[in-house]
């Protein structure tokens, strides 16, 4: 067994049904080969670099998979024959892999799905008991900081007065301890 | 002609990104690292001027023209067309 992984670009204007038959005949062909498929993404649709058969934009679908050459080539020659597959490529990852390397490599796939999935959660739920419970002393607490950004706003611009004006620095100093008790 | 003494004066070693940074890798499906070894016309930008080691340069190359192939990266031109 080797580890390959294929990128294929299928038509963008293809339907669902299409693309889901690609991805079946192609998953089909490495478990009748006695392989197995580590990991099966669809990207979807991503802009080309180039045209592709005159298409700007290309549906993505991504395979990890142990198998045989043999499966590698029949799947190829599928894809060749089929007018929605635009391009496809296949790289050989390792060029042997045992079964326990398989299981190994799809649990670490899982892993990292679980992962981002949880982190993605994770900051949903953050922001939603955020929003619920502090919603009212949030928006306090905004109000607060606020006003008192206004009020070191103003005594700046007083303490420049100041300077200006040597008279008055008195009054603009009472006014500001006005402030911070009103803040 | 005078000797060029700005070329002492400009020059500033380069070094090798991947070899600084362990945890950037190599890889034809992270295009965005790999815009960076890129010209806007789509050239790969020689060694000589982006610094990397022969090593990563090599292997650096190989990610570009995969990734090319799957129309992640352009052979020519912006990926505007």
């Amino acid at each position: 067994m080797r580890r390959y992984e294929t990128i294929v670009i299928l038509r963008p204007n293809s339907g669902e049904e299409e693309i889901n038959k690609v991805i079946e005949t192609t998953t089909k062909i490495i478990t009748d080969d006695k392989g197995s498929v580590i990991e099966l993404n669809k990207w979807g649709m991503k802009k080309l670099a180039y045209l592709i058969k005159k298409e700007t934009l290309g549906y993505y679908a991504y395979f990890d998979f142990a198998s045989t050459p043999a499966a590698v080539s029949e799947i190829e020659r599928k894809f060749r024959i089929d007018d929605v597959v635009l391009k496809y490529m296949t790289i050989k990852l390792a060029a042997a892999i045992t079964e326990e390397g398989v299981t190994e490599a799809i649990a670490a796939v899982s892993a990292r799905e679980a992962s981002a999935a949880a982190e993605i959660e994770a900051a949903e739920t953050d922001d939603k008991t955020e929003v619920k419970t502090d919603g009212k002393t949030e928006v306090k607490a905004e109000v607060k900081t606020e006003v008192k950004a206004e009020v070191k706003a103003e005594v700046k611009a007083e303490v420049k007065d100041e300077v200006k004006a040597e008279g008055t620095a008195v009054v603009s100093k009472e006014t500001t301890t006005e402030a911070k008790k009103e803040a | 002609m005078a000797p060029r003494p700005q070329k002492k004066l400009f020059s500033r070693r380069k070094s090798c990104r991947f070899c600084g940074d362990k945890e950037l890798t190599i890889n034809y499906k992270d295009v965005k690292t790999l815009r960076n070894f890129v010209s806007e016309r789509g050239k790969i930008i020689p060694r000589r001027i982006v610094g990397t080691c022969a090593t990563h340069q090599r292997q650096l190359c190989e990610a570009i023209k995969q990734a090319r192939q799957i129309a992640f990266l352009p052979y020519s031109g912006s990926s505007q067309g």
